[in-house]
């Protein structure tokens, strides 16, 4: 390819090494029309889908084959550039973003690079979007499991560098149940292949350590997946109730009977009537506090044995009515109404903050009760939209940005929220990642000892910290760590 | 060889750093029903985790579990049976081993062709790394990706990275209808072949199945025939139609649930046990490298779980048979090998576990001394 000088010099830059000579090189590398760098072309990859953090990269580069993500990489390496990896910016953490860098995007690399149904895997590019991956491999009865409501739009390299769950992840296991190896290309131009997929894996699960890692380890270039079988049967049911203690009480009695539901949902009543007031009204009952959406799968035989022992126990706990769904059109309207909740909560105001904490399941009652506390001492509005099978809450708060007393309220509430979510015994985040939202909040469920041996896993794919830099551990823990010999057991020891 | 025994996490990393500033490498042990798996370790000193057991939180709703590393799974399975739940796990060996080992060592059995390998089951630990940190990583609930993942990252280290001391675990609960069933089938790659295509092929996942070689049926069924054994578990309704989905392999026979437990205590306590694998559409021919491996070996057995592509070979120990072996052993192999306990010399026969540049640096990164278990993987880069 024709080294293609890029037309003028990026203006913004905190690392002093991004500069023209960096960007004429990145160009000659993916052509001049991958590397964008005016503020206006910028604008998308200053946030992702969390409308709260704005950071400015420097430059944007968009290579489209794996050997020009690895030249880019080396190429940043060897200037000692950071970067941050970016899937489709759906991140709902404030992940794929941060001032001075050049942001790489990986949304151009769409190739399913092979199938092997009979032994139920793919190995897919980092940019294929996790519902085309599922289509792709649909002719053979198979699909993705991990189903985030951005399935859409989300990228399985967003996917694995989040660990995403989605609604189906109650009886299937998150994206880290699903990989069985990764090609990586490490911040120093290194390639690394973790796992593998002709016979057992052993030795450090390199894989696990790499799945969540939120893109600070490095890119993900090309992904092995584990697919799954589409289930013979498919049947769900929406139940709704009149308190959300009652709906609570259901999901624990449903965990109890060691039925696993494929998915099981809750949504509340303000999320029911903004969802219904919208476009992707389901026919869910506004009257209702609460209501659940329940799916059950599998062979079909002793499918319809559970649907009656889910029916019975929702109505024996206080479900009103209990509908169950006829047919394929009548269930894709039941879960357009719960992907669809927060499209149709952005209607309601023009800002929406979301949580994404975990409870333990028993906890759900109580933990409700106290959110809605929080909700009206403060004064804001909470919508309660959740993977409640696994105890993993999104309360949401849709507010006026420019109004300055109820942005106030609505950080007080969240943070008041977080901590009694902890203080359930829970964590501060289920699937979304840490990234800059739920940073400040890692001191409050983790020691700095704990703190610091994730500075130094991080350390072991990056040791210039040079990959998505600020994320997920607080700089000063890790900082911290290097300078104070007394953090470092070892050093006090020699 | 000295040995001491843990009683808290602090206690563990006041040991941890003593070792330290001797220079003493450790050998870390749960029960000590499974010291000779692994490569020898070069330690004088043991250090023993057993005494640091209990289960410290146990709420069945949640159907969560934590417990000290050194609780048997025994005492694991006592109390959550009596809430009708369970921990999915049957590691080789018996409920005597402790759940740090099974956590460290990442064992599974049979169960774990449903349920997945311990990676897919812990929700958190708590550990002292080998610069003598005490860190939690994961937590107590069922979904969580707060913070980098060093809970699988120390799942199946074989603690040399750290030394474990509490676990949080999923549980299921029990299923309505469990039962054992064997299937006689002919024993060669073809019956492997066939019995891993009608799993493929079956709408719904067994707890488990295993094909046992006729000398292992007779061990665990007192039956000299090759058997696919499965565990087939769920509703009523569920469990006759999966047991009628079994007739295309052959007459399914109604057997003792104790059979698994047979199955995981079938190894004499010397002998020498590997797994060959690969993928699992190539079963037929993994199962035909090991019966080529074994052959006059007296008294090998076999086992192989046709869903995750494993053969599993048991051999009792006898001067004649290591010679055997070793020259077979020798030869290229086809399929990935892994040991779990063998006499020292036949170790050369398989990968460095730890022998990879991310491997060598995490070890200097968490244990910079090496003071934990160190050469159990093999030694590293
Ligand atoms: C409406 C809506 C619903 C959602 N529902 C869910 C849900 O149900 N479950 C859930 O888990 N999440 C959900 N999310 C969040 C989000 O979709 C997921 O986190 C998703 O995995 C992000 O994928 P992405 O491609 O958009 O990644 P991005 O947002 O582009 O990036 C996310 C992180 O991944 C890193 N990254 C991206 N690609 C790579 C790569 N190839 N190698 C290394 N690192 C990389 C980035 O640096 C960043 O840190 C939802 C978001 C929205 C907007």
């Amino acid at each position: 390819m024709a080294a293609t000088s890029v037309a003028s010099a990026p203006s913004v830059s905190a690392t002093s090494s991004i500069d023209q000579a960096l960007a004429d090189r990145l160009a000659a590398i993916v052509g001049a029309r991958r590397v964008l760098f005016r503020p206006s072309e910028l604008l998308t990859y200053t946030a992702d889908a969390l409308p709260s953090y704005f950071k400015q990269p420097a430059l944007a580069v968009f290579p489209g084959t794996r050997d020009e993500v690895v030249a880019v990489v080396r190429e940043l390496a060897a200037c000692g550039v950071p970067f941050v990896p970016r899937g489709a910016g759906t991140g709902l953490s404030g992940g794929a973003l941060a001032d001075g860098v050049v942001l790489v995007g990986l949304n151009r690399l769409t190739r399913v690079i092979s199938v092997d149904p009979d032994n139920m895997m793919a190995t897919v590019e980092p940019g294929v979007v996790n519902v085309a991956l599922s289509r792709a491999v649909g002719a053979y009865g198979l699909h993705y499991a991990p189903d985030p409501s951005s399935q859409a739009a989300c990228t399985i390299g967003g996917n694995v560098a989040e660990n995403a769950g989605g609604p189906h992840c109650l009886k299937y296991g998150v994206t880290t149940n699903h990989i069985l190896a990764l090609e990586v290309i490490l911040p120093s131009g290194e390639i690394v292949t973790l796992g593998g997929t002709d016979g057992e894996n052993e030795g450090y699960d390199l894989v696990g350590a790499f799945v969540g890692s939120e893109g600070c380890f490095g890119i993900a270039l090309a992904i092995t997946v584990r697919l799954s079988r589409n289930p013979e049967g498919v049947r769900t049911l929406l139940a709704d109730f009149m308190s959300i203690d009652a709906a609570a009480q259901t999901v624990s009695a449903i965990v109890a009977t060691g039925i696993i539901p494929a998915a099981l949902e809750m949504i509340d009543q303000a999320t029911i009537r903004a969802v219904e007031s919208s476009i992707y009204a389901a026919g869910y009952p506004t009257d209702a506090a609460a209501a659940l959406l329940i799916e059950l799968d599998g062979a079909i035989a002793g499918l319809e044995h559970d649907v009656e022992t889910v029916e019975t126990l929702c109505r024996a706990n206080g479900a009103r009515t209990v509908r169950i769904a006829r047919d394929e059109v009548e269930r894709t309207r039941l879960w357009q109404g719960r992907k669809k909740a927060f499209g149709a909560m952005g209607r309601v105001s023009s800002h929406l903050v979301v949580q994404d904490a975990v409870v333990p399941r028993t906890k759900l009652p109580e933990v409700l009760a106290q959110i809605h506390r929080v909700s009206q001492q403060n004064r804001v509005k909470v919508c309660n939209v959740f993977h409640a099978g696994d105890g993993n809450l999104h309360p949401n708060i849709a507010y006026d940005a420019s109004d300055a007393d109820e942005t106030a309220r609505v950080h007080v509430a969240m943070r008041e929220i977080m901590t009694l979510c902890v203080d359930a015994g829970g964590t501060i985040t289920g699937e979304h990642g840490v990234g800059l939202d739920k940073i400040a909040y890692m001191e409050l469920i983790f020691s700095p000892e704990s703190l610091a041996a994730m500075c130094t896993l991080r350390e072991v794919f990056d040791p210039e910290r040079r990959s998505n830099p600020g994320k997920v551990v607080p700089v000063h823990s890790c900082r911290e760590w290097h300078m104070s010999p007394a953090a470092r057991p070892s050093a006090s020891l020699a | 060889m000295t040995t001491s025994s843990i009683s808290s996490a602090a206690h563990l990393r006041d040991c941890i750093r003593d070792a330290s500033v001797r220079g003493t490498p450790l050998r870390i042990t749960g029960a000590g029903t499974w010291l000779d798996a692994g490569r020898p370790v070069r330690s004088v000193e043991s250090l023993s985790i057993q005494g640091l057991s209990g289960i410290v939180d146990y709420v069945p709703g949640d159907l969560t579990l934590t417990a000290r590393a050194g609780t048997t799974l025994g005492e694991i399975r006592h109390e959550t049976g009596k809430h009708n739940q369970w921990l999915a796990l049957d590691p080789h060996g018996s409920d005597k081993g402790t759940l740090g080992a099974t956590i460290a060592t990442a064992s599974a059995g049979p169960l774990a062709s449903a349920f997945g390998t311990p990676r897919d089951l812990v929700l958190g630990l708590e550990f002292v790394t080998g610069t003598g940190s005490i860190a939690r990583a994961g937590g107590r609930v069922v979904k969580n990706v707060a913070g980098f993942d060093l809970t699988r990252l120390m799942t199946g280290a074989w603690g040399t990275l750290a030394v474990l001391s509490e676990a949080t675990v999923r549980l299921h609960a029990c299923p309505q209808v469990d039962e054992t069933i064997a299937v006689a089938i002919a024993g060669d790659s073809e019956s492997l072949d066939r019995t891993r295509q009608l799993l493929r092929r079956l709408a719904f996942t067994p707890y488990a199945c295993e094909v046992l070689s006729g000398p292992l049926a007779m061990s665990v069924l007192g039956r000299d025939e090759p058997v696919a054994l499965f565990r087939l578990a769920g509703n009523i309704e569920s469990v006759t139609a999966q047991r009628a989905s079994l007739l295309e392999l052959g007459q399914p026979v109604d057997v003792s649930s104790e059979a698994w437990t047979s199955l995981r205590a079938a190894e004499p306590t010397d002998a020498i046990v590997f797994r060959l694998s690969r993928h699992p559409s190539e079963i037929g021919t993994t199962w035909d490298e090991a019966v080529r491996l074994v052959d006059g070996a007296p008294g090998a057995l076999l086992h192989a779980t046709p869903a995750r592509g494993i053969v599993r070979c048991i051999l009792p120990s006898s001067e004649p048979t290591m010679a055997r072996i070793g020259s077979a052993l020798a030869a290229p192999p086809q399929s990935k090998r892994v040991g779990e306990r063998m006499p020292e010399r036949l170790w050369s026969a398989f990968p460095n576990r730890a022998n990879s540049e991310i491997g060598g640096r995490l070890k200097q990164a968490f244990d910079p001394r090496g003071l934990l278990n160190p050469g159990i993987l093999g030694n590293t880069v």
